[in-house]
């Protein structure tokens, strides 16, 4: 079970806009439109409107439903981890 | 063309104090690629020894404008980019900045409306870029801006609201001061409650497209409002701008 309270603070909570930069890094293209399905509840919705928390190490985003995690990302000098567990699907557009 | 995710260094042209909160930033871009109204630049700084800072700022400039963009923010105290930005740039420093980026949170002319776009503080920099395209794209939707702050005195762009409402078809603007009004105020006088919302928005009809955009807690209560006077979700759209004034 995640932790509800270690990285959630509801005045540092912005959303999945402004972590458009560093998810187009991973996905190699803009992804804030594409819809995401959260693997606990079933809400499905854009990565735009998930609740994002940046303040710690990494970048956690959350169901706006039932704020559940479902994608993770913590950047090291090398490499990016992505924990994307939490989603049912991520549905991407193919490049044009 | 480069692309959107390659950092450049854009050049400071000019510094405008909009209120004693709050700067926009004219930036020249060696490589400016056109952008949608509602879309980000990331901004990047690096200390000496490394440490880096990164934020995401609203662009404030209309697509219309080539070449430069404007970035609006509001200075957050301890905040490490904001302080940053406020206090040490001056017209010719140099800064790292990459995009556009985004696609949510936008709104093109082509797509029309109604609008209904709903602010509060330093939120209403998307939604003023939106109101600048639609007069630089002479689109005539209906729009209706209900903008929150806190006193007269933290309006942004104040004095460019008035010149908009008196020139732009289609155009109304209102105000609530939620924690002090000057005398003779006529605006709203309280928080955004669902009774300002449906004042604001009826005339608009009920196929409009709202943009949100504010503190979380401004963005949670009118997403919800505006649920409750039945607009669909998929017709409102919202932004949060964290106390950082944008992480990431």
């Amino acid at each position: 079970m995640d932790s509800q309270s270690t990285d959630q603070n509801a005045d540092l909570m912005l959303d999945g806009n402004a972590v458009a930069g560093l998810l187009q890094e991973i996905f190699a293209t803009e992804v804030t439109i594409a819809p995401v399905q959260c693997a606990s509840c079933g809400q499905e919705g854009e990565v735009g409107t998930l609740l994002a928390f940046t303040q710690g190490p990494g970048v956690v985003l959350r169901c706006p439903a039932c704020e559940r995690i479902i994608l993770r990302v913590v950047q090291t000098p090398q490499h990016i981890y992505l924990d994307a567990r939490g989603a049912a699907f991520l549905c991407i557009p193919k490049p044009q | 063309m480069k692309s959107v995710l390659e950092w450049q260094i854009a050049t400071v042209q000019a510094i405008c104090q909009e209120t004693h909160r709050v700067k926009t930033f004219t930036l020249a871009l060696p490589d400016w690629s056109p952008h949608r109204a509602g879309q980000h630049y990331d901004i990047r700084l690096t200390a000496p020894d490394g440490y880096q800072a990164q934020r995401s700022y609203s662009i404030a400039s209309e697509p219309e404008r080539r070449g430069e963009l404007d970035l609006t923010v509001e200075r957050i105290e301890n905040g490490e980019v904001s302080t940053y930005l406020h206090d040490v740039l001056i017209p010719g420093d140099q800064i790292e900045v990459r995009g556009p980026i985004g696609g949510y949170f936008v709104w093109e002319a082509s797509m029309a409306g109604p609008l209904l776009l709903v602010a509060g503080g330093s939120g209403i920099v998307p939604l003023m870029v939106m109101i600048r395209h639609r007069r630089a794209a002479r689109s005539t939707v209906p729009t209706r801006l209900l903008y929150s702050s806190r006193t007269a005195e933290d309006i942004i762009y104040a004095e460019e609201m008035d010149q908009l409402v008196a020139t732009q078809p289609g155009l109304g603007i209102y105000h609530t001061l939620t924690r002090a009004q000057p005398h003779g105020w006529t605006g709203y006088a309280r928080r955004i409650d669902v009774d300002m919302l449906r004042e604001v928005a009826t005339p608009l009809g009920s196929a409009l497209r709202s943009y949100v955009c504010g503190p979380t807690s401004l963005v949670e209560s009118v997403a919800d409002q505006l649920t409750a006077l039945g607009l669909p979700a998929d017709r409102i759209r919202t932004e949060r701008f964290g106390p950082t004034g944008g992480t990431l």
